[in-house]
């Protein structure tokens, strides 16, 4: 089921609205014509090739990183991280 | 060859002078300042590490080259135990719980941080205004930018704050600021240093970098903050450049630079006629010149930002106050995510979400964001075809000299078109160092992916030509 939603709720930002500056940007490249229009990346590789994957193993975090995480919570109670209401719809 | 680094290091071990003097002495040159360059100071810890490098040298221990050496970490990286703020409301108070690759590295070669430093929030600037802690001020001109994202680590180098700072560079944010306060500043191939621990803007072109006040001392730091990561997958493993390597100017035999670039109705007369008195210069050393086409500077600044908030857009979804952050509660889950973000972002910020999510909206997504992804490989391939024919393109590092302080954040869109020669390196993912000389604001040399080695040579022959 499609549903439209505006910028406002897709960015979680109360009231925002399309800034005329960065349209102006968009319209460049709206109006640009690309010699490929669909982009093959085949310039910037980046991506780790699946024989060199790094080892697929849990690595525990040290108590000093545990203790700043919990320091870090905005709302805590009894060492447990407190969050907002849930409202389903 | 010249080396704050090297001159330091020597005056610790010859003891005419002590770490703890040294360490305490930029201290106070950063809690005096003017320039608004300190989001927080690492004191404590600095004169606990400073007194142990003291130890060592009264035991007639070998100390490294860095090891005591002072230095300043954008407020983007994480540092376990301090304050990582992104320059932010939201992250004011949150404090690291590990930290990055590139500054553990320097940590275990010894050198001391002091400071996080002041800078756009986010990096979602250029001229670091776009913060909490006040806009920062050039350190020629205090009425002028600093230039940003990284503009509180370039003012500490050029003031002697610090020896060296660590900046991040997505579209410029290290080159900018590098020229705008006349000092090196470089950023590396992508994928050279770890991206692990520094906040995500976009990270298709985040970089991490140095920035300095001699090439020697940009190669010491960028040697020890080099390689493969296995908690970034997207490093690479890089050799170390050695000192004698950059000393001649062998290998360079062909400069290109952008004709465009300098036919640009933005480009001011002077840095124009500075650009190309230079460019004679060079041709006197005997060295070809040759001019190249390249993009638009529109089309290279509309395709940055396009993908550049289509990723920050994504990076900071996760900014909404429930792990971590500066929480606002309201009625429900979803009204506290939006209040939170509505409340704690700046303008600036929350303008290049919304582009973001515009971007890769429905409808969107296939005008404008596949399109600027096609664009950059073709951006990218332009770049290939130079480097058959050039060894290095040299070019300004911005049209004109640094603005006033406020004026950029009265025209976004002058404030991005500012960025039209720094952009396009980043796109094209390429080693680009900014040199103090030639322009009010720099040059930026640039080379081939992966030739730093390349860069820094130009470097040292530029230094002794223009």
């Amino acid at each position: 089921m499609s549903k439209i939603m505006t910028v406002d709720i897709l960015s979680s930002i109360k009231g925002a609205k399309p800034s005329e500056s960065v349209n102006q940007l968009f319209d460049v490249i709206r109006n640009a014509h690309p010699t490929n229009n669909n982009a093959a990346n085949n310039v910037n590789i980046n991506a780790v090739s699946v024989s060199d994957l790094r080892e697929d193993v849990v690595v525990e975090s040290g108590e000093i990183e545990r203790e700043i995480i919990k320091e870090n919570f905005p709302n805590e109670k009894d060492g447990y991280l407190v969050v907002s209401k849930v409202i389903e719809d | 060859m010249n080396s704050q680094i090297k001159e330091i290091h020597q005056q610790l071990v010859s003891k005419q002078i002590t770490c703890t003097a040294l360490v305490q002495e930029k201290l106070d040159l950063l809690k005096q300042n003017t320039h608004n360059t300190v989001n927080s100071l690492l004191e404590d810890s600095a004169l606990e590490a400073a007194a142990k490098v003291d130890a060592k040298i009264a035991n007639g221990e070998e100390i490294g080259l860095l090891e005591g050496i002072p230095f300043g970490i954008k407020d983007v990286y994480m540092v376990q135990g301090t304050y990582t703020t992104a320059s932010s409301d939201l992250l004011k108070k949150y404090k690291s719980a590990y930290t990055a690759t590139a500054i553990q590295k320097l940590l275990d070669a010894g050198a001391i941080p002091l400071v996080k430093e002041n800078c756009d929030s986010f990096g979602h600037g250029s001229s670091s205004e776009n913060t909490i802690f006040g806009a920062v001020k050039n350190a020629v001109d205090e009425t002028l930018v600093s230039g940003g994202s990284s503009g509180g680590s370039a003012v500490n180098v050029a003031k002697d704050y610090t020896v060296f700072s660590i900046g991040g560079d997505t579209g410029g944010s290290i080159r900018q600021p590098a020229g705008y306060n006349n000092i090196y500043g470089l950023k590396p191939t992508y994928g050279r240093i770890s991206r692990y621990g520094i906040m995500a803007y976009a990270s298709s072109t985040d970089c991490v970098g140095p920035l300095a006040k001699s090439i020697e001392d940009i190669r010491i730091v960028l040697n020890v903050m080099s390689g493969k990561d296995g908690k970034d997958q997207t490093t690479y493993a890089s050799d170390e450049i050695l000192e004698n390597a950059i000393t001649s100017v062998d290998g360079v035999k062909t400069v290109g630079y952008f004709k465009n670039f300098i036919e640009s109705e933005a480009i001011d007369p002077t840095v124009k006629a500075d650009f190309l008195a230079a460019i004679e210069k060079i041709k006197a050393k005997g060295i070809e010149v040759k001019e190249l086409d390249f993009f638009k500077s529109d089309t290279l600044v509309s395709t940055y930002y396009t993908l550049a908030m289509a990723e920050t857009a994504s990076n900071l979804s996760r900014l909404d106050g429930t792990n971590y952050g500066n929480r606002i509660e309201d009625k429900n889950l979803k009204e506290t995510y939006a209040v939170t973000r509505s409340e704690n972002f700046s303008e600036e910020t929350k303008r290049r979400v919304v582009g973001g999510n515009q971007v890769l909206s429905q409808g969107f997504s296939d005008a404008i964001y596949l399109k600027g992804l096609a664009l950059r490989d073709q951006i990218s391939e332009n770049f290939e075809k130079d480097f058959e024919e050039v060894d290095i393109i040299l070019s300004p590092v911005t049209p004109a000299a640094p603005p006033v302080i406020g004026d950029s954040l009265k025209d976004p869109l002058a404030m991005y078109l500012s960025d039209e020669y720094t952009v396009g390196f980043s796109l094209g993912q390429l080693p680009t160092l900014t040199v103090p000389q030639g322009t009010v604001t720099g040059l930026q040399i640039t080379a081939a992916k992966r030739n730093e080695e390349q860069v820094l040579k130009f470097a040292n022959f530029l230094k002794d030509t223009l």
